[in-house]
């Protein structure tokens, strides 16, 4: 019976393989219907960031044929006014769960919306994968445990954490030559907790914190700080936050005391592209010379014909993290095969093949597996830099397994 | 004994007519000594910038006693419609190094940008307040909140949700040395420019005929009305003038900061707001000060590194002086004074 089972899988497999080389959409036979749900924030200042990774779970589910089952998409946007908002995140989940045909659920796209899903997801059982969620606590330790209410795994994250992103670009500013670093924060969990990572890094490493302060998001004037960063004698500049808090207002800053030559170094929060409102668009010219990370490979072992088949469905590249939004769709598909050829597809065989520590997937970004705790084995930090108004891709710190 | 009196009262006329002067004087050394000239000059740009948005605040309380929350997003619409007029109508891209060409873009801006916002301030009057004159003080009040809405999505709606970037007419490399350090000729710009609207606002309202007739009205609506003063006229007129300082403010915003964005009106106006009670609401010279004072408060926070705690002392501050002296640094109602 197993061994039958097995065959069937690869069966199944090829076919999938075979659609998905085709690039075929080809009406599923109908069945049971299967819904994948897709939670993002997509309006206003969100969509730049999360909606390449809708574009992404949308491509793979389109691309995915089960045997015996249509399997459809349900898309739903908790952002309000351009900013996700947790509530409605949470609203959303339940939205999900109270649909019986949903057995899975990619997203979300912020770390503090994950924090308002997971209790809800978590308590029906129910199978979500976020491409980009990088906060440590989510998952691991009495935190993790607290979120998840002691039940079993059901969150799991293509991206790795937090933890290792301060630290990388932290080592990177260090063989760059940053001896004299002051360093801003944003105050919230993320910049602030980013900015926790990179000091004890780069003090661990024999830095010296010239300066560090944080001011809140909605501020407008950093000519103070950064006047306070010229008078510390600064020889870098490290920023924890995101684009939005104001990396590019604070890098403008900068160059207005007259000190805008300096490295600036941010984490994923500054990575966001070229479009309307990233931090390079905002920050114009000032931009040379920046850094981020992302807690993603860059080296995506087959990036470009994704690009092509992203490129042929949607107009435009693949950016950011349109990869990791496939790759978590590809997952939970595989999932939702290994529970079909295990003959019952419910939440619960979706969710126990996915977070199986034993399996491997093989996704757009590689090789992927799930820890103890639901976190990706794949622990890659990619560095980048700016040059000539873009992000280049520096390297990558592989933290291994 | 009389001749004594006298003397004593002209002494202490005296010193009442010097102290303000002495005690900013005071304040101004006390902080650059602390702050160094650096910080100093930051601290008086965005002071100036919060004064200018104050002035509109302080204007319309002290004319129809509404505390305008939509006068911080009128600011930041100021902020965008300088935005356009710069980049869109005047076609510029970034910093004009000509002289002559400089001057006559940066004038052009503000003369647009304040001519446009001193119509919409007027036309949000006569739509949104105007109807509601007689109605109890919370109608307005919700009405304004309401304005404030209308215009952060009528913004979003047009030019999106994100940071844009404002063409930084002015070189952010001309500057001049003063002791060693580098002063960039921008934040004189800024400064100047403000003081130079301040003051003319000072002179309008004390010199002119319709601004002895904004401070009878701020007095005694009625009697005014009785006297000839045509309210509708003179309210609309501090309309005019609160929007167009918002919107002079939204011009130098664009152009010393190089960017906008939406919800700039928010943060901003709260600040202001609080710079327009600290000052004494309804004064406008106050509200200036005020402003100044809520600049070299966050300045310098952020200089000594507690930058995390400068929203909290600066609130703080406001609470501090509605418990204590709620009539503000210098009292309530410029036409009681006059």
């Amino acid at each position: 019976m197993k061994v039958f089972n097995k065959k069937g899988l690869s069966a199944l497999a090829a076919v999938a393989i075979l659609a998905a080389a085709c690039g075929g959409s080809t009406a599923s036979t109908a069945g049971k219907t299967l819904t994948i749900g897709i939670s993002f924030p997509l309006n206003g200042a969100s969509l730049a960031s999360a909606g390449p990774a809708r574009d992404g779970a949308l491509l793979a589910i389109k691309e995915a044929s089960i045997e015996g089952y249509t399997l459809k998409a349900k898309v739903l946007d908790h952002a309000k006014d351009g900013a996700h908002n947790p509530d409605q995140a949470a609203a959303d989940m339940l939205t999900f769960v109270g649909q019986e045909d949903v057995v899975a659920v990619v997203g979300p796209f912020n770390s503090a919306s994950a924090r308002a899903q997971i209790p809800v997801s978590s308590e029906a059982g129910l199978l979500q994968c976020s491409p980009s969620n990088t906060n440590p606590t989510l998952t691991k330790g009495a935190d993790g445990e607290a979120l998840r209410g002691g039940r079993a795994v059901n969150y799991v994250r293509v991206a790795t954490t937090d933890d290792l992103q301060g630290p990388a670009v932290a080592v990177y500013a260090k063989e760059n030559g940053a001896k004299k670093i002051y360093i801003l924060d944003s105050t919230d969990a993320y910049g602030k907790g980013v900015a926790d990572a990179f000091e004890t890094q780069f003090k661990a490493d024999g830095g010296t914190v010239v300066g560090r302060q944080g001011l809140p998001t909605g501020t407008t004037d950093f000519s103070a700080a950064a006047t306070a960063a010229k008078a510390a004698g600064a020889d870098s500049i490290f920023y924890g936050g995101v684009t939005s808090d104001g990396a590019p207002l604070f890098r403008n800053a900068l160059a207005q005391a007259g000190i805008g030559a300096l490295p600036f170094y941010g984490a994923d929060g500054i990575y966001d592209g070229t479009t309307e409102g990233s931090y390079i668009a905002t920050a114009g010219a000032n931009a040379e010379n920046s850094y981020a990370s992302q807690a993603a490979i860059e080296n995506i072992p087959g990036k470009d014909d994704f690009n092509v088949k992203f490129k042929a469905e949607y107009g435009k590249d693949a950016e950011g993290y349109a990869f990791a939004g496939y790759a978590c769709a590809q997952i939970i598909v595989e999932g939702i095969k290994a529970a079909v050829a295990g003959g019952d597809v419910t939440r619960e065989t979706v969710r126990a093949a996915v977070v199986d520590k034993g399996t491997v997937f093989e996704t757009v970004l590689g090789s992927v597996s799930f820890d103890a705790v639901g976190d990706t084995t794949q622990r890659i930090i990619s560095l980048y830099k700016v040059e000539g108004g873009a992000w280049k891709f520096v390297k990558e710190i592989n933290y291994g397994n | 004994m009389a001749t004594a009196s006298v003397t004593s009262s002209t002494a202490g006329r005296l010193l009442g007519t010097v102290r303000l002067p002495l005690s900013i004087f005071a304040f101004l050394a006390l902080a650059l000594g602390v702050l160094g000239i650096d910080q100093f000059v930051n601290a008086m740009t965005l002071g100036a910038i919060y004064a200018l948005v104050a002035l509109g605040y302080t204007m319309v309380y002290g004319i129809i006693e509404l505390i305008n929350f939509a006068h911080g997003d009128v600011f930041m619409v100021g902020s965008f419609v300088a935005m356009f007029i710069s980049s869109s109508l005047l076609g510029n891209e970034g910093s004009i190094t000509n002289v002559p060409l400089l001057g006559v873009s940066v004038l052009v801006l503000f003369a647009l940008t304040i001519g446009v916002m001193a119509l919409l301030g007027a036309l949000i009057e006569r739509l949104a307040y105007r109807p509601l004159r007689r109605a109890p003080k919370l109608a307005p009040l919700i009405t304004a909140i309401g304005v404030s809405f209308i215009l952060q999505n009528l913004i979003q709606f047009f030019f999106g949700p994100t940071i844009v970037t404002v063409p930084q007419l002015v070189p952010i490399e001309w500057s001049i040395q003063i002791s060693g350090s580098r002063v960039p000729l921008l934040n004189l710009f800024v400064i100047a420019s403000s003081v130079i609207l301040m003051v003319a606002l000072q002179l309008f309202i004390s010199r002119t005929r319709t601004g002895r007739a904004m401070r009878t009205t701020s007095m005694d609506r009625d009697a005014s009305s009785l006297m000839g003063v045509n309210i509708n006229r003179t309210i609309m007129i501090t309309f005019l003038i609160g929007s167009g300082l918002a919107g002079a403010a939204g011009v130098v915003h664009g152009l010393y900061y190089g960017n906008t964005n939406y919800s700039l009106g928010f943060q901003s106006g709260l600040k202001a707001f609080t710079a327009a009670v600290l000052g004494g609401i309804g004064n406008t010279a106050g509200a200036a000060l005020g402003g100044f004072l809520i600049a070299f408060v966050e300045v310098g926070a952020s200089a000594f590194g507690y930058g995390r705690w400068g929203g909290a002392v600066v609130f703080s501050l406001l609470v501090i002086f509605l418990v204590f002296r709620p009539t503000g640094l210098l009292g309530s109602h410029t036409g009681d004074r006059a």
